[in-house]
């Protein structure tokens, strides 16, 4: 297919890589120009009973035709446009943890099946097609859905589905390669040869490494063949065409089943547990009472502030990001450790709350990447301003500690993120947390005090209320951003 | 020797695979529409799987008529 200059994405445009459209953003809303040769090919897919049932169940993007004259200057000179529903927060596969990027592999594969049986099929398999709706996968990229050459017996998404699916989860099953080291930089994933080389003789001929990683590897050493042989090979009908394709994503299915992440056991601290698994199930300093104390404090501090969207930076595994859901809150959970987040992103799945876990450390946020930085916002730029209320429990004592970020900046950022409220818990320095941390550092935080901290705060935000933990040097506190605070 | 209801041998139909299925997946270019790299080894594997699954789809077709034969 030839595709006219004028055709292609303007510059600038964060999606440009598709040549039948591109997707931008004008004001709120999510537009997405479609060329017109793939016109009768998208409108067709979206009559298939995959795609209606896959927008009734909320697993595929709604989309809606769109006036031209809505779409603004990019817009202007398209003739077929239309409009997603809007996800609330945008999160790329790098910042997921390996159960997320396990469960957008699943749906990738229940769309690519379910659309074979309708005479349509993937012509990409990536993770960026998948955005998350609280805890639930949603897939976007209805232009990646295009009718099928029937004798075609080959899936060529296969290559790109075993790279940027199953390699970077045996890349974290495996040797415990984080997905933000393996999704981010490199675009679309890992080669076959990146794992050959972790791996040692014994694994590289266990048979999913065989199939997956060995194999592919010693294949491309002899390959010498042309251009041709990339090109569709007809089958001899399409009955065995369609066999072929379910035989190959059926054993997608098979190493992605053998892939899924384990569960961790945190009070028997099994499986993949880390140093914040079961954290509030004995590791923290807080006894039942003084947990309950806590508790309370929050629930009613979001029942005062009512907020619609919650960020919880180190949410740990999710407690209070929970306690959040169950008042109704749309919450955003962050963490730089995968397997809490993990742990969080199973338990939201499983009992249907409105969570969206991310591996994102606060200090050394998601930076912009891609094309020029324009392909991925960063996290920042996404969150900014996006959250009536931030919660920050237990945590600015890493921030102030380990990373040593100054705690008028702590607050200026937290004033950045949040529309309203702030919920802080303030540890002092005589903490045992804090003391345990700051190994031997005592002299740097010495005028770190609870006034000095609230005198900070008064800079950007006025005190709702407050409380000290019984028996603990912490005190939990509701603020309120001035209006003129930035 | 095995008969399906052509009465063509079980042998020569698996020849006819092997010798006329095989090229045609190795050998025929036609216009390639992807705009994603399919990968080198992974691509190549997944041709040789597809030629094992195609091998299997007339071999159960195969058995399937002699079955109906027998029955």
């Amino acid at each position: 297919m030839i595709v006219s200059p004028e055709a292609e994405a303007p510059l600038n445009i964060p999606s440009f890589r598709d040549p039948a459209g591109f997707v931008f953003r004008q004001e709120d809303r999510i537009l997405r120009v479609v060329n017109p040769a793939w016109v009768p090919g998208l409108e067709a897919f979206l009559q298939t009973r995959t795609a209606r049932e896959g927008t009734r169940s909320g697993r595929l993007v709604r989309s809606t035709r769109s006036l031209r004259s809505d779409a603004g200057e990019l817009g202007a000179h398209a003739d077929y446009i239309i409009e997603h529903e809007r996800i609330p927060f945008p999160a790329y596969p790098y910042e997921w943890p390996p159960e997320m990027l396990h469960a957008a592999a699943a749906l990738t594969l229940d769309f690519a099946r379910q659309a074979l049986e309708e005479g349509f099929g993937l012509k990409d398999a990536t993770p960026y097609n998948v955005l998350f709706r609280g805890s639930q996968p949603v897939f976007v990229d209805v232009l990646s859905f295009e009718r099928r050459d029937p004798a075609d017996g080959i899936w060529m998404a296969y290559g790109q589905f075993v790279r940027t699916f199953l390699l970077p989860l045996m890349a974290s099953r495996y040797f415990g390669f984080p997905l933000s080291g393996v999704l981010g930089s490199p675009r679309d994933g890992l080669e076959p040869e990146t794992l050959y080389r972790w791996a040692g003789w014994r694994r590289r001929l266990m048979p999913r490494f065989l199939s997956l990683v060995s194999l592919p590897k010693w294949i491309a050493l002899c390959e010498r063949a042309g251009a041709s042989r990339y090109h569709r090979k007809p089958a001899d009908s399409p009955e065995e065409a369609r066999f072929v394709v379910e035989g190959i994503l059926k054993s997608c299915q098979r190493h992605l089943a053998a892939l899924e992440p384990r569960e961790i056991n945190s009070s028997a601290g099994t499986g993949n547990a880390s140093t914040w698994s079961g954290y509030l199930d004995g590791k923290s300093i807080y006894t039942p009472g003084q947990l309950v104390q806590k508790e309370v404090f929050v629930a009613e501090a979001l029942a005062l502030a009512k907020p619609r969207t919650v960020l919880d930076v180190g949410a740990n595994e999710g407690h209070f990001s929970f306690l959040a859901a169950r008042q109704g809150c749309s919450v955003v959970a962050i963490d730089s450790d995968p397997v809490v987040t993990g742990s969080i992103w199973r338990r939201a799945a499983r009992e249907r709350y409105d969570v969206l876990p991310l591996v994102v450390d606060l200090t050394r946020p998601t930076p912009a990447i891609g094309w020029r930085n324009l392909e991925c916002a960063s996290f920042l730029d996404r969150a900014r301003g996006g959250f009536d209320l931030v919660m920050m429990l237990a945590v600015i004592h890493h921030m102030l500690v380990t990373e040593r970020v100054p705690l008028e900046d702590l607050l200026a950022l937290a004033a950045e993120l949040t529309r309203e409220y702030l919920l802080i818990e303030f540890v002092a320095p005589e903490d045992p947390m804090f003391q345990r941390i700051v190994r031997g550092r005592e002299e740097l935080y010495a005028h770190l005090t609870h006034s000095r901290f609230e005198a900070a705060a008064a800079q950007r935000f006025e005190l709702v209320r407050t409380m000290q933990i019984d028996g603990l040097h912490r005190w939990l506190y509701l603020f309120r951003r001035r209006r003129a605070a930035g | 020797m095995i008969k399906n209801t052509n009465g063509k041998s079980a042998f020569l139909i698996l020849t006819k695979v092997l010798l006329l299925w095989l090229p045609l997946v190795l050998a025929s270019p036609s216009k390639a529409f992807g705009y994603i790299d399919p990968g080198a080894g992974t691509f190549v594997y997944q041709t040789a799987y597809a030629m094992l699954l195609g091998g299997t789809f007339y071999l159960r077709r195969m058995l399937d008529r002699v079955w109906r034969k027998r029955k």
